[in-house]
């Protein structure tokens, strides 16, 4: 393996986002060769996660656009402060300053709301990492916009003139696929598609983020997740409810599973009441059951 | 060994064999251009070639393979990391299946010899017969708005009044407005104040705003999806909703059509605006097994799995076009049902025994699919489309 790699996979670790292998990689790649990356993969696998570590990792701010209908480039990009440009106009009218003075002032980065798009751009000190979430929610417009924007990383602010990226920002994507993304737009980006955990990592990621999980607890909760994952869900529980779900056992003092706790406590997990309704007390007791007995 | 190349890292023969990587995945119905061959070549430049689970994912990621084709893509790379690619015949030709080029069937102009696959039994099944009664009104085109569809002897001029109809309702589709802002053009007195664009018309009257420039909602179509049940069952009343699908396609763009008996077949590029007829004669050599039996759920259950991704979403909307008289499973239609309500705006199923007053749901699988509906309409004549449109709107 290449050595930064390894050293991102540890990096990653030791932040607290167990990643597979894979997923150092494409958060190298994308680094070395300043590309975008895209990752999608169903709710909760840590997607939005990725970036929040990525950006302690570099110690840098993290800057989040969240993407839905309708978001506009106002919303996105920049706008200028209209009130105060009316305001201070007021007042340069009683005291008589001079035209062009002013008009420069008025148009000036003072005036200047930056919006998440314009603050990665032009982010001093370093390159930001700039997460645009769920970027499937936006409509297709935003979506055309935004690829003029990666690719360059500048903007032309027609009374300021074009703004280009000192440090070009890291860029991460995400979608949950809701909608199928344009072919210009992802191929413009690197690919990153997050699986839910395997037995193995969740195990990893349970003793990292809830340390409080002792025993056999975090072995157990896995396996009934695997379990659980295997049938066939309307929502699939992530990483996000495996943890909710180990918290919320911990808070009930719980040391390993217990079918009436679990049943109890279900709602962690499952979000949705078909799922709910579909997985029977006797179905979640033979689960338990089986994660109980793997372990010995 | 194209693999060995990419260990000895000699630059010169990473593109080449990247190149061929690259038409492998292509003949295999991959995605890949050679702006991400230009990518993985660069990505290789970065890692440690001689690692080859790493060389795998980073090829994965800067070739943007998707998730559905992993399988196939971790079988040729390890193919082409061993050197023994390019031998094997691609096993799944990612063309369609060349289309038949036969005599336009004539099963669409109601031939009274045309080939039927349908079992006796299905036809007891249907009613056929569950017209309103064409009671008399004030005008010609009161009387045609409530005759019944399967009523099967329509001369031609009534089927012109009925295309011009259908095409002037599905105009009326056309004026959805979305939640995102435009401007307004010309001098509108409704929307929100646009501030940047008044203050910009300022300049040319010496600041002073005379006009305010505003911004509205745009207006986006929602986008439908229409299932079409084509089997003999529905036989008498497919043609006059594949009319008005056809009619509402041409003002809505963003308009998909399915058709389904056995199986499910995409229509959507078969349809050319503002040719219904011509269309209807491509649709017919499309559609396998016309008239024949109905696997209601089954079809639903591709759709879901193979369309939904891409056509979900919050401004869509779902129209099944289907009498519910089904042969398979009524739990997987149920299934089937509500994993498509969980991704779109709503669902609408057009049955049209529905017309009919003594007509209860009670055929199995249109039970076990109801609870997942919003909307449960007849649709046995042009009057009973017309109070469908609201519906169509999001």
């Amino acid at each position: 393996m290449t050595p930064e790699i390894v050293e991102l996979l540890a990096n990653l670790e030791a932040a607290g986002y167990i990643a597979e292998p894979a997923t150092a990689t494409a958060l190298y790649l994308a680094r070395a060769t300043q590309k975008p990356l895209l990752v999608e993969g169903d709710a909760g696998v840590g997607k939005t996660e990725l970036a929040k570590v990525l950006a302690r990792l570099v110690g840098t701010e993290l800057i989040r656009l969240q993407c839905y209908e309708g978001l506009d480039v106002q919303t996105a990009l920049y706008e200028w402060d209209y009130p105060r440009q009316m305001l201070r106009l007021r007042i340069a009218d009683g005291r008589g300053e001079d035209a062009s003075a002013l008009e420069a002032r008025l148009f000036s980065r003072e005036y200047l709301l930056e919006r998440p798009l314009l603050r990665a751009i032009t982010h001093s000190g370093g390159p930001a990492v700039l997460l645009i979430d769920e970027i499937d929610r936006a409509d297709d417009g935003f979506e055309a916009f935004l690829l003029e924007v990666l690719s360059d990383f500048q903007v032309t602010i027609p009374e300021l003139g074009t703004i280009k990226a000192e440090h070009p920002p890291y860029v991460l994507l995400t979608s949950n696929r809701t909608r199928e993304l344009g072919d210009a737009l992802r191929r413009r980006c690197l690919y990153l598609y997050l699986d839910h955990p395997t037995f193995e990592r969740e195990v990893r990621i349970i003793r990292a983020r809830c340390p409080e999980a002792r025993g056999a607890l975090p072995e157990q909760i896995a396996r009934f997740l695997q379990g659980l994952r295997a049938r066939s869900l309307v929502k699939p529980p992530g990483v996000a409810e495996t943890l909710d779900f180990t918290r919320a056992l911990r808070l009930l003092h719980q040391d390993s599973l217990d079918a009436d706790v679990v049943s109890q406590t279900l709602g962690c997990l499952l979000k949705d009441r078909h799922d709910l309704e579909a997985l029977s007390p006797a179905e979640v007791a033979a689960l338990v059951a089986s994660s109980r007995e793997a372990r010995s | 060994m194209i693999g060995g190349a990419l260990q000895r890292g000699v630059t010169g023969e990473l593109a080449p064999a990247l190149a061929r990587f690259g038409s492998t995945l292509r003949a295999h119905g991959i995605a890949a251009t050679v702006r991400d061959e230009i990518d993985a070549v660069q990505a290789l430049g970065l890692i440690d070639r001689d690692d080859r689970d790493e060389v795998g994912s980073a090829l994965r990621i800067a070739l943007k393979i998707p998730r559905e084709a992993w399988t196939a893509y971790d079988r040729l790379f390890s193919a082409f990391w061993t050197g023994a690619d390019l031998i094997e015949p691609p096993d799944l030709p990612p063309q369609p299946p060349p289309r038949e080029r036969r005599e336009p069937p004539r099963l669409l102009s109601w031939d009274p010899v045309r080939r039927r696959m349908s079992e006796p039994d299905e036809d007891a099944d249907n009613p056929g017969g569950t017209r309103e009664g064409t009671r008399p009104a004030a005008s010609p085109q009161a009387l045609l708005r409530r005759k019944s569809f399967d009523a099967s002897a329509w001369t031609a001029q009534e089927m012109a009044a009925m295309e011009r109809m259908l095409a002037r309702l599905a105009h009326r589709l056309a004026t959805c407005r979305s939640r995102r802002w435009v401007p307004s053009v010309g001098m509108p007195v409704r929307g929100r104040f646009d501030p940047r664009r008044s203050y910009r018309r300022a300049l040319a009257t010496g600041g002073e705003v005379l006009r305010f420039a505003r911004r509205q909602r745009a207006v986006e179509e929602p986008r439908l999806v229409f299932l079409c049940d084509t089997s003999g069952s529905m036989d008498a009343h497919t043609r006059f909703l594949l009319m008005f699908v056809l009619a509402l396609r041409r003002a809505a763009r963003r308009a998909e059509l399915f058709a389904f008996n056995t199986e499910l077949v995409d229509l959507g590029r078969d349809v050319v605006a503002g040719k219904i007829r011509l269309t209807l004669d491509r649709l017919a050599t499309r559609v396998l097994d016309w008239s024949g039996g109905t696997r209601l759920g089954e079809s639903l259950a591709t759709f879901a799995s193979c369309h939904l991704p891409r056509l979900g979403g919050p401004r869509t909307i779902v129209v099944v076009l289907s009498d519910g008289l089904d042969r398979g499973d009524p739990a997987e239609l149920a299934s089937a049902v509500k994993r498509i309500r969980a991704r779109v705006r709503r669902v609408v199923w057009l049955n049209p025994l529905l017309g009919d007053p003594r007509y209860e749901p009670i055929a199995r699988g249109m039970a076990a699919a109801l609870p997942f509906i919003d909307c449960f309409a007849p649709a046995h004549n042009l009057e009973s489309l017309e109070r469908l449109l609201p519906q169509l709107v999001v």
